[in-house]
């Protein structure tokens, strides 16, 4: 391999382990504020303790989202500085805006949220959960306003070197952004959905006296996956029609529109290799279609059958089918993120920047160095942080330490 | 406008975020049990998520407001990028897992990856600094790191005496002798503000164009961003009674 591929694999690896974790946190960061809403109203105890369990497993799942974030967002200057210099002053507002109106909110009040349970006032604590919630939706949009500039760039000029901003509007009402974000939100609910479903599912399999906790789970979780299911459905099919050209040519293996795309990317841009890589496309493409189909019959069955309340407890060959689909939706979402991404190659930038002259000017071997480093730490926290969550999961509401509260409480002293 | 939004996250960052990184640097110090230690990170638990982000945010600011200058500094000085993100990664995953399991290995592990990231950021942190302010190479070099590293570190202390109780406190106050806590605070904070200025100014700091842009957007979230961790540090402004959620 060479550099650039390096560089490549480094940065795919980040960043889809954090898109993974991410639609997860997106997903179940709604569902814990919707029930959080519930039980700050009716102060039911089994809503409060809802809040706790999901909340728990919310927050050892953003633990990944954010260091694998972390390393995404410097990675850009490291590793893609050829990027920077050329479209920086254009799509580096959104990664700007991101930094500042999403992660430093999101974080900030995610600290309160967790440190200040029983120090805060509930409404107070409530309203935190739902600025979470909202950063953490903006943090997408903003993201997805920087992927869609380089999908499909609009609202810039070019002074032969570098680009700039001439319509901060276009470059945010960007349709390859908007379709995306609202193609990944339901993506991201139907990660949500299945996995407070399937973890039900597993209690209610294992008859853990928390049978009416779950059973409410359960329903949120299926009833949620629904919606989410046609609302990705809608956003992906409308997403069809903004797709590049090449990308499209590699997706139907049809050889004439390749050629037609080779013909015209060298009249302007003189002789290269225009076409990405046609079995990566497919690959990704056929494995987001066949587990969506999947999914897309199992969330018409679950929402059936949830409604019927001895099913719910007793159809245990049902919950081990709940189960086994926690996965399907990550599977689903990777294979439409390398569609999406490996489809745009040869191009960082479509059509007006090459991955190759993205790159920094950075050795082979530091590249080999930082790569091997990387993927050494995050497949280790992948692999611990997912035994944490599914042993989290596993151990119920009665091991939560979220919110509980300490055995002694002396009277606190100002400090400053 | 440009250069006043980069100094405010980058100088908030060291101020801030620094003082976790010294607690996590001083646990061995500041905690001999188990049970002392988790006190100990209680000092930072409330606070080390809404401080990391600043230099998130300067990285962001960097991206939208300074790209050229992002892509050099941060691919000119690569090899000590990756050890401050690896650095950074292994604290705050020791920092989150560490209570969630009761075992004494297990807290024991996360406690040293917790130690170990946090000397890992400040001497990358020391490393970058010292190479943007001074240019040295070679085994000279050390010198500035090993500089910073000890401000870190003094810094982390004297945040962690004006947080913590008893015992731990007094061990936190070891460095300050009858200075007071709040002064020592002050006096490592502005140590650390001098240094961020004396190195801010010997970057190329050529703004991009897109501050017309953005600029007055940022300027307009600030007080905002602002208000929101004045928020956290009223809610947490007493000493630690005891563990948190950490």
């Amino acid at each position: 391999m060479d550099t650039v591929d390096l560089a490549r694999l480094q940065f795919a690896l980040t960043a889809g382990a954090h898109f993974l974790f991410v639609a997860l946190t997106l997903g179940l960061v709604t569902l814990v504020a919707v029930i959080q809403t519930r039980a700050t109203i009716s102060r039911s105890p089994v809503h409060v303790g809802m809040t706790r369990f999901w909340g728990q497993l919310y927050i050892i799942n953003y633990a990944m989202g954010i260091v694998t974030g972390l390393v995404m967002e410097f990675q850009l200057g490291m590793a893609w500085s050829g990027l920077a210099e050329f479209a920086g002053n254009v799509f580096g507002s959104a990664l700007a805006l991101e930094t500042m109106v999403a992660f430093f909110i999101e974080s900030t009040f995610l600290g309160l949220w967790i440190f200040g349970w029983d120090k805060l006032n509930r409404w107070a604590h409530l309203a935190l959960i739902w600025i979470v919630a909202l950063t953490a939706y903006a943090s997408a949009f903003w993201i997805l306003v920087a992927n869609g500039f380089l999908q499909n760039p609009v609202g810039y000029r070019s002074d032969g070197h570098t680009l700039h901003i001439t319509d901060f509007g276009a470059m945010v009402a960007n349709p390859a952004a908007m379709v995306a974000l609202g193609h990944v939100l339901g993506g991201a609910m139907m990660v949500g959905g299945f996995f407070m479903a399937g973890v039900s599912a597993y209690h209610l399999l294992r008859r853990t006296p928390e049978q009416d906790f779950f059973r409410k789970s359960l329903r949120i979780g299926a009833g949620v996956a629904l919606p989410a299911t046609m609302v990705t459905a809608a956003f992906g099919g409308v997403g069809f029609a903004t797709l590049q050209p090449g990308k499209i040519a590699a997706w139907t293996g049809d050889a004439d529109r390749a050629a037609a795309v080779q013909a015209e990317m060298t009249a302007l841009h003189g002789p290269g290799d225009y076409l990405p890589p046609v079995e990566w496309v497919q690959a990704g493409a056929l494995t987001m279609l066949i587990l969506f189909g999947i999914m897309f019959f199992l969330s018409g069955l679950n929402f059936v059958l949830m409604l019927i309340r001895p099913v719910v407890h007793g159809f245990r060959a049902w919950h081990v089918v709940l189960i086994a689909a926690i996965p399907l939706p990550f599977g689903a979402m990777i294979g439409g993120w390398v569609f999406r991404e490996v489809g745009r190659q040869p191009w960082a930038v479509y059509g007006l920047l090459t991955t190759e002259d993205a790159m920094s000017p950075v050795g082979d071997g530091v590249m080999r160095f930082s790569l091997i480093a990387f993927t050494a730490v995050f497949a280790a926290l992948t692999v611990i942080n997912s035994w944490l969550l599914a042993r989290t999961a596993r151990r119920g509401p009665a091991a939560v330490g979220l919110g509980a509260r300490p055995a002694e409480k002396p009277e606190p002293v100002p400090a400053f | 406008m440009e250069i006043f939004i980069l100094a405010f996250f980058a100088l908030g960052y060291l101020v801030l975020a620094g003082a976790d990184i010294g607690v996590g640097m001083a646990l061995p110090y500041l905690g001999r049990t188990p049970g002392e230690r988790r006190e100990a990170i209680a000092a930072i638990a409330p606070f080390f998520l809404g401080n990391e982000v600043w230099l998130v945010v300067t990285a962001g600011v960097l991206a939208g407001l300074f790209p050229e200058l992002e892509g050099e500094l941060l691919s000119g000085n690569y090899p000590l990028i990756v050890a401050l993100l690896l650095s950074w990664v292994v604290r705050d995953t020791g920092l989150w897992l560490r209570g969630r399991l009761d075992g004494r290995l297990w807290q024991g592990w996360w406690d040293g990856a917790i130690v170990a990231g946090s000397w890992g950021l400040a001497l990358s942190l020391g490393g970058l600094l010292g190479h943007v302010l001074l240019g040295m190479t070679g085994p000279l070099a050390l010198l500035p790191v090993a500089a910073l590293a000890a401000l870190f570190g003094t810094h982390g202390l004297a945040f962690a005496a004006l947080r913590l109780r008893g015992e731990l406190r007094r061990r936190a106050g070891v460095l300050s002798g009858g200075a007071g806590e709040g002064r020592t605070y002050a006096l490592t904070a502005a140590a650390l503000m001098v240094v961020g200025v004396l190195a801010g100014l010997r970057l190329p700091l050529e703004p991009g164009t897109s501050g017309a842009v953005l600029g007055p957007a940022v300027l307009a979230m600030m007080p905002l961003m602002v208000a929101a961790q004045a928020w956290v540090w009223w809610t947490f402004r007493h000493r630690v009674t005891g563990p948190s959620y950490l």
